[in-house]
């Protein structure tokens, strides 16, 4: 290999992760929230699969991808709806109510691709969002089309991390919810409403897994596949134990994540003589490593998975 | 109390499949005409039934095997990987031994690898969960990928038969005729495959019922802490459940390329009418474990699947309203347990 393709390699990685990265983003960081109130949702997967349709067919018949995004929140929080009445409302088995989103939406998103698009062989496609140059600090070589030539909902996204940390560690609410997923009756005797809490923070959080799937079709693809996040929702899911679920680390987490897609997407043309199939095993092998690393000494919120019983 | 709850269950996928039914009204389709259509091609029409019983053999083995890890919460959502490894391993060893073992013997090699096989996948899950406490689900799941990554390539790559080779089609080679399972009735309705299975089913209920292990993990599903206290090995019996429930899904992958294919074929990640693990999730789950029910409930969903194809040639319906059907009857049925056993405890 020469070094050109090295070199090409190398830039395409560092170009290509922050997009690549930023669904799975989005995606953990609404998981974040999640189980830091205490709830597993491992329905993100199917989540992911409705923001991103409904994100597809409303940018595709209106043009207005504000809207788009606004439909995926809403669908999302929608379904985490169901999630957190089933493990909240009725304390059923958040496992299985989570699988079940993911089977929903799974089924569902490929269902209303074929209501809206029929049964075409390709698939049709809509314009990306365009990229925003920061004036003058894009400039600046290399970091500065990294960093300050994304498009606009990167910079929503990084300004949501902020907050989410900020909201999480530094402020008063930040503190219940955290609270309330770690022992829900210290937060009922402290006079905080976990049942309130949970509900908020899995529709928050579900929200999030759709405006995940909406950018993945909007900024990412720029089309619909049936099933097309392939285990991105699982990833993320994954990226919050990674993350150790602190928002930070959960982005440092999605940055890696995103890194090993994109040299995956490079390797293919690179290393013809490795099969192409041991390539595609790597996000997957990638995310059993990471999450190894981190699973050796995580802390995980005490009543993670565990319904509140109030007596 | 039990047949209060086989009620509750059956009325929940009811109203599963009814709500299910208006999706059908999306694409023009009176929902009384798609249900009797969805019914009629999956359990009346003989080419239907007999369809539906091919598809339910893997989805009752794998459904069996789920309900022991089930049972003690611990989540496998790693079938399809422990499937596609049985299949794997089952062909790559039948065909090797062809020429060497009488079809009786061969057939018991065959199975005990295929069982190796899935046994043998399942373990990283189950290492990394009782050692670093990782999150079963997602370690079982990403192994699915990988599995059905390697699949992907063997069947190009050194498992493809050079008649394949030749059309260029993702195939191994056919097993030979000799090897393959027969059947009990002529044209290939209940093939043995479904007779072991149904046979499995009995001896699972007994396992999980009336001996010591099934008491401890049934133990274990309400809580490790407690059982722990109770002087139960929890991580031996993780092990053994997931070794059981892993194996019993290479069986299954082993079925369907003796069984049924003849052949061992790709598989498409996306296209859950042959991901048979997972949907032998939900098979395992609306049957509350119970590997009697799971009869039944395997019955039910291979039923639905196979009447949704006739959906999609008759109307054009897309296969995967039965993803969200299987969804959907899980949801339900989760509610309807719920709801009704809290006001049953009310009550008393």
């Amino acid at each position: 290999m020469t070094s050109l393709s090295v070199d090409l390699i190398a830039s395409a990685i560092l170009i290509g992760t922050i997009p690549r990265a930023m669904p799975i983003l989005l995606a953990a960081l609404g998981e974040t929230l999640d189980q830091n109130a205490g709830i597993l949702n491992l329905g993100v997967e199917g989540i992911m699969l409705m923001g991103a349709i409904t994100a597809f067919t409303t940018e595709y018949f209106t043009e207005n991808f504000v809207l788009a995004f606004i439909i995926a929140f809403a669908i999302g929080s929608l379904f985490s709806f169901f999630h957190a009445f089933a493990s909240v409302s009725l304390k059923a088995d958040q496992v299985v109510s989570g699988t079940a989103l993911w089977f929903i939406g799974w089924g569902l998103s490929g269902v209303l691709y074929r209501f809206y698009f029929g049964n075409s062989p390709s698939p049709p496609v809509i314009q990306t969002l365009h990229h925003v140059s920061i004036p003058y600090l894009s400039n600046i070589p290399f970091i500065g089309r990294l960093i300050f030539g994304q498009d606009p909902i990167f910079y929503t996204v990084i300004m949501s991390l902020l907050f989410i940390h900020y909201f999480l560690f530094k402020t008063r609410i930040g503190l219940n919810l955290r609270t309330v997923g770690e022992n829900p009756l210290v937060a009922k005797a402290v006079g905080v409403n976990p049942s309130l809490y949970r509900y908020l923070a899995c529709m928050f959080g579900g929200g999030m897994a759709g405006l995940g799937g909406a950018y993945l079709v909007l900024t990412v693809v720029g089309s619909f596949f049936y099933d097309m996040t392939l285990g991105a929702g699982f990833i993320a899911v994954a990226l919050v134990y990674f993350g150790k679920w602190k928002p930070l680390r959960v982005f440092v987490g999605s940055l890696l994540f995103g890194a090993v897609y994109v040299f995956y997407l490079t390797a293919e043309t690179y290393f013809q003589y490795v099969p192409y199939q041991f390539i595609e095993m790597l996000p997957y092998l990638f995310t059993l490593i990471i999450i190894l690393i981190a699973g050796t000494r995580a802390h995980s919120p005490a009543s993670l998975g565990k319904p509140f019983h109030e007596e | 109390m039990n047949y209060l709850r086989l009620g509750q269950i059956f009325l929940s996928s009811l109203l599963a499949v009814l709500a299910g039914s208006i999706l059908l009204s999306l694409f023009g389709i009176p929902p009384i005409t798609g249900l009797t259509s969805l019914f009629y091609g999956g359990f009346f029409s003989e080419y239907g039934l007999n369809q539906t019983l091919q598809t339910m053999t893997p989805l009752l083995i794998m459904g069996i095997g789920l309900s022991v890890t089930f049972t003690a919460r611990f989540w496998n959502i790693g079938g399809q990987g422990q499937y596609v490894m049985g299949s794997i391993i089952s062909t790559w060893v039948g065909l090797s031994l062809s020429s060497v073992l009488p079809q009786s013997l061969l057939i018991l090699v065959v199975l005990f690898s295929a069982f190796f096989a899935g046994a043998l996948w399942s373990l990283p899950a189950t290492l990394m969960k009782i050692y670093f406490g990782v999150n079963e689900v997602i370690t079982t799941l990403m192994l699915n990928f990988v599995a059905v990554f390697l699949l992907d390539y063997l069947v190009v790559g050194p498992l493809q038969g050079p008649q394949s080779k030749a059309l260029n089609a993702p195939a191994s080679a056919p097993i030979p005729a000799k090897d393959m399972l027969g059947s009990l009735l002529p044209g290939g309705a209940i093939g043995y495959g479904l007779i072991l299975a149904v046979f499995l089913a009995v001896i699972f209920f007994v396992l999980l019922n009336y001996t010591n292990f099934g008491y401890e993990l049934k133990l274990m599903g309400q809580g490790y802490e407690v059982s722990s206290y109770a002087g139960v090995d929890t991580r031996k019996n993780i092990i053994l459940a997931m070794s059981i429930s892993g194996g019993i899904a290479g069986i299954a992958g082993m079925l369907q390329v003796f069984q049924i294919n003849g052949v061992l074929l790709p598989q498409v990640f996306s296209d859950i009418t042959t991901s048979y693990g997972y949907v032998a999730i939900p098979v395992a789950l609306i049957a509350s474990l119970n590997p009697i029910a799971i009869i039944i409930s395997s019955l039910f969903f291979s039923g639905i699947l196979t009447g949704a194809y006739s959906l999609e040639l008759q109307y054009g319906i897309p296969i995967d309203i039965v993803t969200t059907l299987y969804g959907l009857v899980m949801m339900f049925t989760l509610i309807g347990m719920y709801l009704n056993l809290e006001r049953l405890i009310k009550k008393t």
